[in-house]
């Protein structure tokens, strides 16, 4: 039965492997036919900044953006990338600076379930 | 009977307060997952047995045993599961909660 799961981080992209959890989470759930949703905020906006090249670890940017491509929806918090300095445009392609006024709420209304990805 | 899957990340060595898992379970059939470090909990005997006395199940991912060079031989209340079987039981389970 298709449900919608809703992945909640607050995690930086580069300060554990929470946002790789959240990748590969979000990829499972897509393969069992799933709606899938992410929302970041605090730290959690990191992962979708755009022009980001880790080496030695999975660039999660590039792999929110093949998430999207596979029917994921990204957003994240704007009020949270204004104080780190990152404004709309400059999101990896695929995901949405937006709120969690208008986002937020909308997508916890309508998941079947919510997981927190946050220490 | 209502259920609870308690979603854990930290490793048993850093702060992580497991008497929340009965405190807001209550009579609530309750599991655990692990993911990341948490999975130590499968390794270290004590602590082990200190999640077991709070949740009637543990899932452990198998990919993040392997990742920090264990191989899958859990036992018990333990059982391995991977990324998809954690979005089953995500499912399956009335709501989560993040420890």
């Amino acid at each position: 039965m298709k449900r919608t799961l809703l992945i909640h981080l607050r995690s930086g992209s580069m300060m554990n492997m929470d946002s790789n959890l959240v990748v590969k989470l979000a990829k499972a759930a897509l393969d069992k036919g799933h709606n899938v949703r992410i929302f970041g905020y605090g730290e959690g906006i990191t992962p979708i900044k755009e022009g980001q090249e880790p080496k030695r670890f999975p660039n999660v940017g590039k792999e929110l953006t093949e998430l999207a491509e596979r029917g994921a929806t990204i957003v994240v918090c704007e009020t949270c990338c204004a104080a780190r300095g990152i404004h709309r445009g400059e999101e990896v392609k695929g995901s949405k600076i937006g709120s969690l006024t208008n986002d937020l709420s909308k997508f916890v209304s309508e998941a079947d379930r919510i997981v927190t990805i946050a220490r | 009977m209502a259920s609870i899957l308690f979603v854990m990340l930290k490793s048993p060595h850093e702060n992580v307060n497991l008497e929340l898992a009965s405190d807001l379970g209550g009579q609530s059939k309750k599991a655990a997952i692990l993911f990341e470090d948490a999975v130590y909990y499968a390794m270290d005997k004590k602590a082990s047995k200190h999640l077991a006395e709070h949740v009637d199940e543990v899932f452990v991912i198998s990919d993040d045993l392997a990742a920090r060079g264990f191989d899958c031989d859990v036992g018990g209340k333990f059982k391995t599961v991977d990324y998809g079987q954690a979005v089953d039981l995500i499912m399956q389970y009335d709501r989560t909660v993040t420890l």
